[in-house]
């Protein structure tokens, strides 16, 4: 355990944890978009930004990537954090500015409205899809496209997917709800892809993509039989 | 969302504010329930529970199994206490005691103290506007203290105060008492049916209730196989039946607005939800077809709801 204070609290925090980490822990809020526990660190919304101490140097660091330290000073609310962070959301806004969670973070920082000509986007381009498809389910059907400005998630060539399994949990992750999916007549379409879902054997429900399944089974060595059935009839 | 579940759930947070090592039967929908809530809530909240199980099983003394603030108070007043805890805090937070960090007000009953005892209380508060989440767990009858009838207990279910015999074969002789629908006349912003057999669907419900400002109200099934009279392997699937079979429809009115958040195109037989439990089991074809006119129809009704305002003066 270290200890570090945060905000003229003394806390204690296991090493290694993350300065988000200590604060929710401690109950100290911190607006972010981009992190969850169970993805690899990223740091990509900086939302999460907190100003450190430390040798009496004072600096901003994302919260989310930055590892707790013995000794640390962190001030999660001067008036420098509150600045770059009403900064951030007016960027992000400008790329969708009609989402509730940031028109809520929006409202809790005092900012009515961006300062910066709307491109709606919808993405914020937070990496939680990329990281969830290739660090939880373990495709990598999605990816980052192009650069700078030009920089979004997209499938390979921009064509349907050949690796994705359309298991939705993209859609899922998703903190602005910009990657639609839905279901209709056994097909669900995610990803401007149709993918076939599976009938029950017993009761003729449609229970899960045939491709999820078919990736299940090739995943742990089950006979071809495993998944004819729905969770309900199995 | 439950086609999602599979890796769904791997993205949620692993920390428990609902330790393990409770007392409750095998089996027990409601303690998973419980369990999902406090994971949504976090470690930022304040838990009024009114007596019944939970309270029972998470608290025998000297051990508890809250990581969080916890008050057990009575049957009667949960509404009350969670409507004086917030109001206290709006105050020291008004007079600078206290920093404004956002705590959410968990107030949680079974369907005895929601529907029962404690409806004064709850509709007082609703009525005053306070900014808190009210979860129902929903166990249809009296379990803690040995399976006795509530208003919520189901047409036609055996209890040890509504037994099935000579007198009154069908056992329980009144309809449920459709308690989400009292939530909503009250015109509070959010009110959310949900089942600890679609986790993923619950845990949005509760993390939507708990961003809401004023009151909302979950009411959540939670299979109880001691008092249902079913082996606890099949809590999970007896609440998955209830959904699909459109006995307890799974939906949300947000701001007055009904949406079904689990679509189920073709209701199965009320007959397969029946039959596998015991409470039912004496339950003759003519009194089955009683239920599902009735289901069929309240779930027809409910489709007809979806998508209108509930009042014209919208809150």
């Amino acid at each position: 355990m270290v200890t570090l204070t945060m905000d003229g609290r003394k806390i204690e925090a296991p090493e290694g944890a993350t300065l988000l980490k200590a604060a929710n822990s401690a109950n100290i809020e911190i607006p972010q978009l981009c992190s969850n526990e169970e993805l690899e660190h990223y740091g990509a919304c900086r939302l999460c930004v907190v100003e450190i101490t430390h040798k009496n140097r004072t600096r901003i660091v994302a919260s989310c990537i930055y590892e707790v330290a013995e000794g640390l000073e962190v001030n999660t609310r001067s008036e420098r954090v509150l600045n770059v962070r009403k900064l951030v959301i007016e960027l992000l806004l400008a790329r969708n500015p009609r989402h509730p969670s940031l028109l809520k973070i929006a409202e809790d920082l005092g900012v009515k409205k961006s300062r910066f000509e709307a491109e709606i986007k919808g993405c914020i381009l937070c990496g939680q899809c990329i990281r969830t498809c290739r660090e939880v389910v373990g495709v990598s059907a999605i990816g980052y496209e192009g650069r700078g400005i030009n920089k979004r998630v997209a499938t390979p060539f921009e064509e349907s997917p050949p690796d994705c399994i359309a298991c939705g949990s993209c859609h899922f992750v998703c903190p602005v709800d910009v990657i639609p999916m839905k279901e209709k007549d056994g097909v669900r379409n995610i990803w401007k892809t149709d993918f076939p879902l599976q009938k029950c054997e017993s009761c003729g429900r449609y229970f899960a993509p045939v491709k999820q399944l078919e990736y299940f089974r090739e995943q742990y060595n089950l006979p071809p039989e495993q998944f004819s059935k729905c969770t309900h009839c199995r | 969302m439950e086609p999602l579940n599979v890796y769904a759930s791997r993205l949620i947070t692993k920390e428990e504010y609902f330790a393990p090592g409770h007392r409750s039967c095998q089996g027990c929908a409601e303690a998973l329930a419980v369990r999902l809530v406090a994971k949504v809530l976090g470690n930022n909240v304040v838990v009024c529970a009114a007596t019944g199980c939970m309270e029972i099983v998470s608290s025998p003394l000297p051990f508890t199994n809250w990581r969080v603030p916890w008050l057990h108070v009575a049957f009667e007043n949960t509404g009350a206490t969670l409507s004086g805890a917030e109001a206290g805090f709006r105050v020291l937070i008004r007079k600078g005691r206290l920093a404004d960090k956002k705590t959410v007000f968990l107030g949680m009953g079974g369907d005895g103290a929601t529907a029962d005892i404690g409806l004064q209380a709850l509709s007082g508060a609703f009525e005053r506007g306070h900014d808190f989440v009210y979860v129902c767990y929903d166990n249809e009858a009296y379990m803690n203290t040995g399976i006795q009838r509530s208003s919520s207990t189901p047409f036609g279910a055996t209890t040890t105060t509504s037994p099935s015999g000579k007198a009154k074969p069908t056992g329980q002789v009144t309809w449920k008492k459709n308690m989400p629908k009292i939530a909503v006349a009250h015109n509070i912003p959010y009110v959310a049916t949900a089942c600890s057999s679609y986790p993923i669907d619950l845990m949005e419900k509760v993390k939507k209730a708990a961003a809401k400002k004023g009151p909302a109200y979950v009411h959540i099934l939670s299979v109880c196989p001691t008092g249902w009279r079913i082996p606890p392997d099949r809590a999970i699937w007896i609440g998955r039946l209830a959904v699909e079979t459109g006995v307890f429809p799974l939906y949300e009115v947000e701001d007055g607005k009904y949406k079904i958040t689990q679509e189920v195109d073709e209701l199965r037989p009320v007959q397969e939800y029946l039959k596998p439990q015991g409470r039912f089991r004496h339950l003759t074809p003519e009194m089955i077809e009683t239920i599902q006119e009735r289901v069929t129809q309240d779930y027809k009704k409910l489709k007809t709801m979806t998508g209108k305002f509930n009042t014209p003066d919208k809150v």
